[in-house]
């Protein structure tokens, strides 16, 4: 029987959604039923409803509420966009499929064809892009509380992670030491995976796929008893859930390699804190104790007040630096406003890095010595607790 | 002595003028362009615009329901000679008049104070100058006068240097079935391809303005458009009434005097001027410092010229009298509107009468929106005066002025709009520009009444439109509602199947919920959803 492939994880999972679903729509129907305007009561996804939660260092979802009506000239399409979503979501639970985001687009992918009274025929699509439906899809997550995860849905993998470490997924027991010169891609459904045993003393997430792949070939997570990790790039839930967990559950210390600029300083902070666009998930996929190990603007230039000594040369400087671009400077002014950035030390990378103007990539000091980056500057700094949090 | 003789060379060298006379019919054949007929385009319609007026005036005004046949035949196409005909069922000519009618610049039954299309005694004549210009032809006219047992049949033309008829044939026939009326035909030179358009518009125009009449049209080229009647009552008969004080000036007064037999000024005042009786007379001779019983007939040119200055000052004289006037009236213009331009929705508007040195004039206004007008970056303007569509140098009207400097967003029309405004003045004195009556002048007596008029009509169609965008809103909101409705149902009966809930029962129900929410009469919203459907294609 089919059945029996079935890992029991999912079966569990399915079941508490399909409920969660059934219990929310109801309301709907007794709406109708009393003869009113159905609404859904949805929190907003907006940049004014993200709230820093200071104390708990994380960015949350605030209290605002949007009332979605169905009898609302300019909701009533979202209005029908939610419930067609909620079904096929719905039916996807019930027929034990996996969908990924694009599936579901094709699925509700309707046209609505309809001859109006002065009998002018129209057609219309219930949704054109892929951006409509994703939006609807975090709108189900915010409505009924549950992850797409943990709904089933399958989103492209990216993360990877390599390390002395043992998991179990869909019923396999997989050796994280022996993936070869690869490395075990981070399913969608992280949750789902069981830590088996451990191996490891901290956790380090290498932004560019490319810098962890060289840390792979020469064993630095052997080595230096650490758990490899890569996003490549913005991390996709899936990473972050996963660091999560490692962190949370195993008690393994994160540190977060990054870029020095902007862009990599806001990599790092969707680790630790949450994205704006994703707020509402940060619960669940923040990492609060993500601490960022580099590239800092003081590895580059030192810092005269606190005394450090930079870890380039003057001629290493001039070769490796990049002339900051207009952009740059703009988001870091940008990030300037977050709260999460007003900590002594972020003022003072990015007071360093407006003076100068000027960012590195993470593959300079692999250019300067991978030995360097592998046996100096990460041991050199983790010891010494030169990060920032 | 020398300077004597230089003097007398010198006068014998002076440029010396010669000095004749002209007559109207000379004037009128030189200067064609000032009755509108400069050139073979516009001569055409212009000739038919008169004759028609004409049969208009013949039916009308004395309260005939017209019935008006016209053709234009072409008789020499290589000369473009085209003859036009035009018969009436009016109250005729008396045949002692119909030489001069035809035959003499300024003759006319019209000058009265009366409201007419003709004015100026001028318009047949014209037609005939023109002919004789061009073809060389002379007028035919058949006439019965209201009871006549006989027709009257006259060939004329006009001896031009003397504007006197010359009547080339004449005959008398039986007149057994009691016709009465007047045909005339006359051939002229014109440009048919390119006045054919102006043509057709003046029927159509003056058709609007007639929907009480039957006009048949029968063209060069063997086309025939019948203008049916479609209303069954005629605008008021306008009646004659004596000149009002206001309305006069020192040469009429003069005139006006020497025609009365009255043996006091008193006398005088009451018999010629409207409105005026013993009372106010006493009053106005009173304030004047006239005597009131001195004989009218001896008053000096300069007593004649103050007389006129008191009389335009004294405020106590009744306003002029609107029985000469004969205005269209929201039925016929809204008719007229209707089942010419077939829109969606007209308003018509009859402002009270006023005043206009010294002649009483009604301004109508009447809009027609949507239906089959189409959207246009400015209104479509129809003119009239004295019930005559005006077609010629919209531009230079008083109307194009008010239309154009009129804020229509506050009425609830943005342009490109379907619309068409027409404006009516009729008036014992309209401000014509030239004697071809193509545009009203800026009289600010009338440009202020047409600006009321017009913010009337506005502030009926802003009501419609109103009312019309609350339907198409309320229309849109069902219409979207209904068209997510299969969704929405579907999607909650696949979700609560456990619970044994029916798609068919959630549209019911969204159904219902629906209606309650609009808030609208089961009627108008079943008139709404009326032919809407809606499926989905998976
Ligand atoms: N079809 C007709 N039926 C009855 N009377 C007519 C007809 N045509 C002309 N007449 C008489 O002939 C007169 C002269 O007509 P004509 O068109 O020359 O001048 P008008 O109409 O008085 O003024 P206007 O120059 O403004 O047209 C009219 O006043 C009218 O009495
Ligand atoms: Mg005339």
């Amino acid at each position: 029987m089919a059945e029996s492939y079935i890992d029991q994880a999912d079966k569990e999972a399915r079941k508490r959604a399909l409920e969660v679903f059934r219990q929310r729509f109801r309301e709907v129907l007794e709406q109708i039923r009393r003869g009113e305007n159905p609404f859904l009561m949805l929190p907003k996804r907006t940049l004014s409803n993200t709230i820093y939660d200071e104390r708990r260092k994380l960015l949350l979802l605030g209290p605002e509420k949007l009332k979605r009506s169905f009898f609302d000239l300019h909701e009533a399409k979202k209005f029908m966009q939610t419930l067609l979503m909620a079904r096929i979501i719905f039916e996807a639970l019930e027929r034990d499929e996996y969908p990924t985001i694009r599936d579901l687009y094709y699925r509700g992918k309707h046209t609505i064809v309809y001859r109006e009274p002065g009998g002018r025929r129209h057609e219309e699509n219930t949704w054109d892009e892929q951006r409509e439906s994703d939006a609807v899809i975090r709108d189900i997550e915010v409505l009924t509380g549950l992850l797409r995860e943990e709904m089933l849905i399958l989103s492209k993998e990216k993360g990877k992670v390599v390390g002395d470490m043992r998991i179990r997924s869909g019923g396999d027991v997989i050796d994280l030491s022996k993936m070869g010169h690869g490395a075990y891609a981070i399913e969608p459904t992280p949750d789902l995976i069981e830590f088996l045993d451990v191996n490891a003393e901290y956790v380090l997430v290498v932004e560019k796929d490319a810098v962890f792949q060289q840390l792979h070939r020469i064993k630095y997570w052997r080595q230096h008893k650490a758990i490899l990790i890569t996003s490549a790039g913005q991390p996709d839930r899936a990473t972050r859930r996963f660091v999560r967990r490692l962190n949370e559950e195993l008690g393994l210390p994160v540190y977060i390699l990054t870029d020095a600029d902007p862009y990599g300083w806001y990599i790092y902070s969707v680790f630790k804190i949450g994205s704006i666009t994703l707020s509402y998930e940060s619960e669940r996929l923040a990492t609060p104790q993500a601490r960022f190990i580099g590239v800092s603007m003081t590895d580059i230039f030192g810092d005269p007040k606190s005394g450090k000594k930079p870890y380039l040369t003057e001629q290493e400087r001039r070769n490796y630096i990049i002339k900051a671009k207009d952009a740059d400077i703009k988001r870091a002014y940008e990030l300037m406003n977050y709260l999460w950035f007003q900590t002594p030390k972020w003022k003072r990378e990015i007071e360093i890095f407006l003076d100068k103007k000027a960012k590195l990539e993470i593959e300079a000091l692999t250019s300067k010595g991978l030995r360097f980056l592998a046996d100096k500057y990460l041991p050199e700094k983790i010891e010494t607790g030169d990060w920032i949090e | 002595m020398a300077r004597q003789r230089a003097q007398r060379a010198k006068a014998a060298e002076a440029p010396r003028e010669t000095f004749k006379s002209m007559s109207p019919s000379e004037f009128f054949y030189h200067y064609k362009e000032i009755a509108g007929f400069d050139n073979p385009t516009k001569a055409l319609y212009q000739a038919v615009r008169e004759l028609v007026e004409n049969a208009l005036d013949a039916t009308d005004v004395h309260g005939i329901f017209p019935d008006i046949f016209v053709s234009i035949e072409a008789v020499d196409r290589e000369e473009s000679f085209y003859r036009i005909t035009v018969e009436d069922n009016g109250i005729g000519i008396p045949p002692n008049n119909v030489p001069s009618a035809f035959g003499r610049v300024f003759f006319s039954s019209k000058y009265k104070l009366r409201q007419a299309r003709g004015r100026f005694g001028l318009g047949a004549k014209a037609v005939i100058i023109y002919a004789q210009a061009t073809t060389g032809r002379p007028i035919e006219v058949y006439t019965a006068p209201i009871g006549s047992r006989r027709v009257y049949y006259f060939k004329l033309k006009i001896d031009i240097q003397r504007n006197e008829p010359l009547v080339l044939a004449r005959g008398e026939f039986e007149n057994p079935s009691g016709w009465h009326g007047t045909r005339v035909s006359i051939t002229i030179k014109g440009d048919w391809s390119r006045a054919r358009h102006r043509i057709y518009t003046y029927f159509q125009r003056t058709a609007i303005a007639a929907p009480y009449a039957n006009i048949v049209f029968v063209d060069p080229d063997g086309n025939v458009v019948v203008y049916r009647r479609t209303l069954n009552k005629l605008p008021p008969k306008p009646r004659e009434v004596k000149p009002h004080p206001h309305g006069v000036d020192a040469e009429m007064l003069k005139q006006l005097i020497s025609r009365s037999n009255a043996k006091t000024m008193l006398e005088f005042m009451v018999e010629t001027f409207q409105g005026v009786g013993k009372k106010t007379a006493e009053a106005f001779l009173e304030y004047a410092g006239i005597p009131k019983d001195l004989d009218p007939h001896r008053l000096s040119e300069r007593d004649i010229v103050r007389l006129v200055s008191k009389m335009r000052e004294f405020r106590k004289f009744r306003p002029p009298s609107a029985d000469a006037l004969s205005p269209l009236g929201p039925e016929v213009i809204e008719t007229g509107l209707r089942s010419i331009l077939k829109p969606e929705f007209v308003v018509a508007v009859t402002r009270r009468p006023k005043v206009y040195e010294g002649h009483p004039f009604i301004v109508e206004v009447g809009i027609a929106y949507g239906g089959e007008i189409p959207p246009q970056e400015e209104p479509m303007l129809l003119r009239y005066a004295n019930k005559i569509p005006l077609l010629y140098d919209e531009r230079a009207d008083v109307a194009w002025k008010v239309l154009h400097s009129f804020d229509w967003k506050t009425y609830m029309v943005t342009f490109p709009a379907p619309i068409a405004v027409l404006t009516h003045i009729a008036s014992t004195k309209v401000p014509y520009k030239a004697a071809g009556k193509e545009s009203v002048a800026e009289a600010p007596e009338i440009e202020q009444e047409l600006r009321n008029a017009l913010r009337e009509a506005a502030r009926k169609l802003r009501e419609y439109l109103l009312k019309k965008k609350r339907e198409e809103e309320a229309k849109r909101r069902i219409v979207t509602f209904m068209k997510y409705t299969p969704e929405v149902a579907k999607s909650l009966a696949v979700i609560l199947k456990s619970y044994g809930v029916k798609e068919s029962d959630i549209r019911e129900m969204l159904l219902t919920a629906m209606k309650k929410r609009l808030g609208l009469p089961e009627e108008e919203f079943a008139k709404l959803v009326e032919g809407l459907e809606v499926s989905v294609e998976e």
